[in-house]
């Protein structure tokens, strides 16, 4: 039960490109939180987060997600989620945040 | 002819993860498909998480987890002595897309991926979050 997370900023197309793998809980969240703030504090910039890793989030998870979604408004940059299995694709649906945080939506 | 296990788990949030693979284990054994055991591997976290999360602060008790397999179902129910609250106020039907909040996903999603569940809150007591999901036909 451990969340690996992976930060790097592509010059060329201005954008973060997060990777996350393992699992969002409410003991690995803050982890989470830490590196979404933390790129956008350090760059303005839109986020691309890749979840081909990740196995499993659940509401807290999420709850980050929309927090920097919130944030990231004031400066109209987006995060989008790449990638995320079918399991976690379920619950981005049944909650409706695929419909703001998906690319293909 | 149902079989009971009982889990005493203290809250905090390193045991969250212990209770979701003890219950997908026992989910998966009771011969649930992979997306069963998806859906109620994330609903007993999200009931757990809401026990941690909404505790007395400073006051780290036990809650319990009990599951019963059997006759084509699992029952699942979380029960604290955290304090309870006021279930009124987690009864969203859905998620305002202009404003989204993070907090109150939890009950939202053990709602949408159980197909029974049944909140009882007592202010100044506890909760208790019991859950069904039956095996489906084939």
């Amino acid at each position: 039960m451990s969340l690996q997370m992976q930060s790097n900023y592509n010059n060329e197309l201005e954008q973060w490109e997060l990777k996350a793998k393992g699992e969002v809980d409410i003991s690995t969240a803050p982890k989470l939180r830490e590196y979404l703030d933390g790129a956008y504090q350090e760059r303005r910039a839109d986020i691309r987060l890749y979840l081909d890793e990740l196995n499993y989030i659940d509401s807290t998870g999420l709850g980050v997600i929309i927090g920097a979604f919130g944030r990231m408004q004031e400066t109209e940059n987006r995060i989008t989620l790449i990638n995320p299995k079918d399991n976690i694709r379920k619950l981005l649906s049944i909650t409706s945040l695929d419909r703001i945080l998906c690319s293909d939506n | 002819m149902t079989d009971i296990l009982k889990f005493s788990v203290p809250g905090k949030p390193e045991y969250v993860g212990t209770v979701r693979l003890a219950i997908s284990s026992l989910a998966n054994c009771a011969g649930f498909d992979i997306e069963a055991v998806e859906d109620i591997k994330v609903a007993v976290s999200e009931a757990c998480t809401n026990v941690v999360c909404h505790g007395k602060p400073n006051r780290e008790e036990t809650y319990e987890v009990a599951c019963e397999v059997g006759e084509g179902r699992i029952t699942i129910s979380v029960v604290d002595r955290a304090g309870g609250y006021d279930i009124a106020k987690y009864q969203r039907p859905a998620i305002d897309m202009d404003n989204p909040k993070q907090g109150g996903l939890g009950i939202f999603i053990i709602k949408a991926l159980m197909d029974e569940v049944d909140i009882f809150s007592e202010l100044g007591m506890g909760t208790s979050i019991k859950m069904v999901k039956y095996l489906s036909r084939f």
